[in-house]
């Protein structure tokens, strides 16, 4: 029993780590109909960043809201290269935030090396119900649940929001009462750097992170956001919650080496469901 | 996809002795001249007229199948690699171009099927299984892997496709890394030269030749599919799978056959590497190979046989330049690697968004515009 809950929290604090992942692709998704793909970069670009300030002693905080900053530029320039030219299809756009994803390769061997960096997070931990839970498995819990509640907020109550929001439903109505539609498209990939920033600087200090962990972060955030359909960011926590329970979960109970094939084949079943309840009508392009 | 001169050829010209072109020929309803209906999309379905043309077109053809017979003669064992490596590639893309352009699928886990095939000749091979039946085994299991995996996974489309396949990949290469039977993360070593009967392929040349026939005959099925009646089904269900069904392609079948087809391609590439390596593991099949497939098609054209080969030839080539300066003396140890990522991402990048047909079918469209009056 009490393992049952060191695995729970340990779950919920990784599925927390793919929800702002997958929440990153929502909204991008939403705004643009673009998958990008370097969402999990973004995350990687944070980490990194994150130990590397902390490594110059940069003092906590500071360094964790640098390396954020790092991962939105990371977005803004995603965004300019994947729709910034006119024309391009949400299919190219996909392969071009590939190409992205790559190219970050080349950068961050560059700049940070091609060994896995991590950095201490919140140090100690804290007894809940007589069970000890690291206290940086809270602090990403706590701050999931902050991000989750701004973006609510963010979406529901702005008016920028709201003109993302309009976007996402119907673009040429969004340009006919005058949103410039392309810059909504990077403000929703900055914001997709953002969620992944927060991300990585969150998540490293429970695994470390290497330049080619994006592959794993993107599928587990792909997987939480197709929970959603990728477009509801509420559901995808949930789907990412649930991906994290199972693996760490599966982890916990001696299924360590299949946490990958768990977390991918629930990912091709929601998937596979999902395809039969739609008619392909409405996926084709106008 | 209709560029002005492609189109002349295709239209009013009388149709030579042979009758209407095959191509128009067994499409029953069709109104007569009705070559039209199909607008050749790749400059390789242009009906040839007469002989005299006909004879130059397949010059170049000619050509490029002497050079690339002739080249193992004279490349030394080095350049042969780099040779034989070039020709895997380029029947996988072959594949790819086809699945994609054609099709209308992204696939992101080529890179498997490629594993499958290296696996099924790797564990035949080190248990004793006569190499031929290695070689054929590989396409064979690969498709029938694709099969199975594509029945569910082909209901899903455009990025839900990629991921999936992506997954698949991934899932592939974590069990092939544990599973006893394909050595776990070691892989299977030592794996025994192709020959038959007493004869062994061991020099570089005799994998050349061996590569480069896969590399015809994969070329050869694609351009028979591509001209064919399931192959106009797959073109229309690239653009709409709706209007495809209502006007009675079989969609799910026909999507399903061609994945099988690339897969297979692929996982004859996968036995041939087995072989002429001597050697598998996860490490072999790593999913960044996937993506350099998607970049070598797209740089050649998706949707072209040509265009391929050109796209795998350009991309190794470069890389392996790269390559040559990256381990330059003075250059840090990191240099190649991240020079062939800065590569592979810059390139892709820039033909999706400025070359979006490729480099060979730009190319060729320049060649045919230049000599006109």
């Amino acid at each position: 029993m009490r393992e049952l809950l060191t695995y729970v929290v340990n779950g919920l604090a990784v599925g927390c780590g793919f929800a702002l992942i997958a929440a990153g692709l929502v909204a991008v998704h939403r705004v643009t109909g673009v998958v990008n793909f370097a969402q999990g970069m973004f995350a990687v670009v944070a980490g990194l960043s994150a130990s590397w300030l902390l490594g110059t002693g940069l003092p906590h905080g500071l360094s964790e809201g640098a390396a954020v900053l790092v991962a939105a530029v990371a977005g803004l320039l995603t965004g300019l290269l994947a729709i910034g030219r006119r024309g391009t299809t949400p299919q190219s756009a996909l392969i071009v935030t590939l190409g992205v994803g790559v190219l970050a390769y080349a950068v961050e061997i560059v700049v940070w090396g091609d060994q896995p960096r991590s950095f201490p997070g919140l140090p100690g931990s804290v007894s809940v119900a007589g069970v000890g839970v690291q206290s940086q498995h809270l602090l990403v819990i706590a701050a999931t649940a902050v991000t989750f509640a701004l973006l609510t907020t963010f979406f529901g109550r702005t008016y920028l929001g709201k003109a993302l929001t309009a976007c996402a439903s119907n673009p040429y109505a969004a340009r006919v009462i005058g949103i410039d539609v392309t810059r909504m498209g990077l403000l929703a990939f900055v914001l997709g750097g953002l969620l992944g920033g927060v991300a990585g600087v969150l998540v490293t200090p429970l695994r470390p992170i290497s330049f080619d962990t994006d592959v794993t972060l993107i599928v587990n955030g792909f997987a939480a956001a197709v929970f959603g359909s990728l477009g509801r960011a509420g559901l995808a926590l949930v789907g990412a919650l649930l991906l994290g329970l199972a693996e760490s979960l599966a982890a916990g109970y001696g299924y360590a080496a299949y946490q990958l094939e768990i977390a991918l084949g629930l990912m091709l079943v929601i998937m596979v469901v999902q395809s039969t309840r739609r008619t392909s009508v409405l996926e084709e392009p106008a | 996809m209709t560029s002005p001169p492609t189109g002349e050829d295709a239209g009013p010209r009388p149709h030579g002795p042979g009758g209407p072109p095959a191509a128009a020929r067994d499409l029953p309803h069709d109104p007569p001249g009705g070559a039209r209906v199909t607008p050749p999309s790749t400059p390789q379905d242009a009906p040839a007229p007469g002989p005299a043309r006909r004879a130059a077109r397949l010059l170049p053809g000619l050509v490029v199948g002497a050079v690339t017979l002739a080249l193992p003669a004279v490349l030394d064992d080095s350049a042969l690699t780099v040779y034989i490596f070039l020709g895997l590639a380029a029947m996988v893309t072959v594949g790819v171009s086809l699945l994609m352009g054609y099709a209308g699928q992204v696939s992101l886990g080529q890179g498997a099927f490629y594993a499958v095939g290296g696996y099924t000749a790797g564990i035949l091979a080190v248990r004793g299984g006569p190499p031929i039946a290695g070689l054929l085994a590989a396409p064979v299991v690969a498709a029938a892997f694709a099969v199975v995996v594509g029945v569910p996974l082909l209901r899903l489309r455009g990025h839900h496709l990629a991921f999936a396949t992506l997954a698949m990949q991934l899932i592939v290469l974590s069990l092939a890394g544990r599973l006893a039977i394909t050595g776990g993360d070691i892989g299977l070593q030592a794996i025994p030269p192709f020959g038959w009967g007493s004869f062994e392929l061991t020099g570089a040349v005799g994998y050349a030749y061996l590569t480069w026939g896969g590399v015809a005959l994969v070329m050869l099925v694609t351009r028979n599919v591509i001209v064919s009646r399931p192959g106009r089904a797959l073109r229309a269900l690239a653009t709409s799978e709706t209007a495809a069904a209502s006007s009675g392609v079989p969609v799910g079948r026909y999507k399903l056959v061609v994945f099988a087809l690339s897969a297979a391609f692929a996982g004859l590439a996968g036995g041939i590497y087995a072989y002429y390596t001597g050697y598998v593991a996860p490490s072999s099949f790593p999913v960044l190979l996937s993506i350099e497939y998607i970049v070598m098609a797209v740089v050649g054209g998706l949707g072209t046989v040509w265009g391929a080969v050109v796209g795998a030839a350009a991309i190794t080539l470069l890389v392996q330049a790269l390559n040559l300066i990256g381990t330059a003396p003075g250059m840090p140890s990191y240099a190649p690697s991240v020079l062939s990522y800065a590569v592979y991402a810059v390139v892709l990048i820039t033909v999706v968004l400025f070359l979006p047909r490729g480099l060979f079918p730009a190319a060729v469209a320049r060649l045919r515009r230049a000599p006109r009056p």
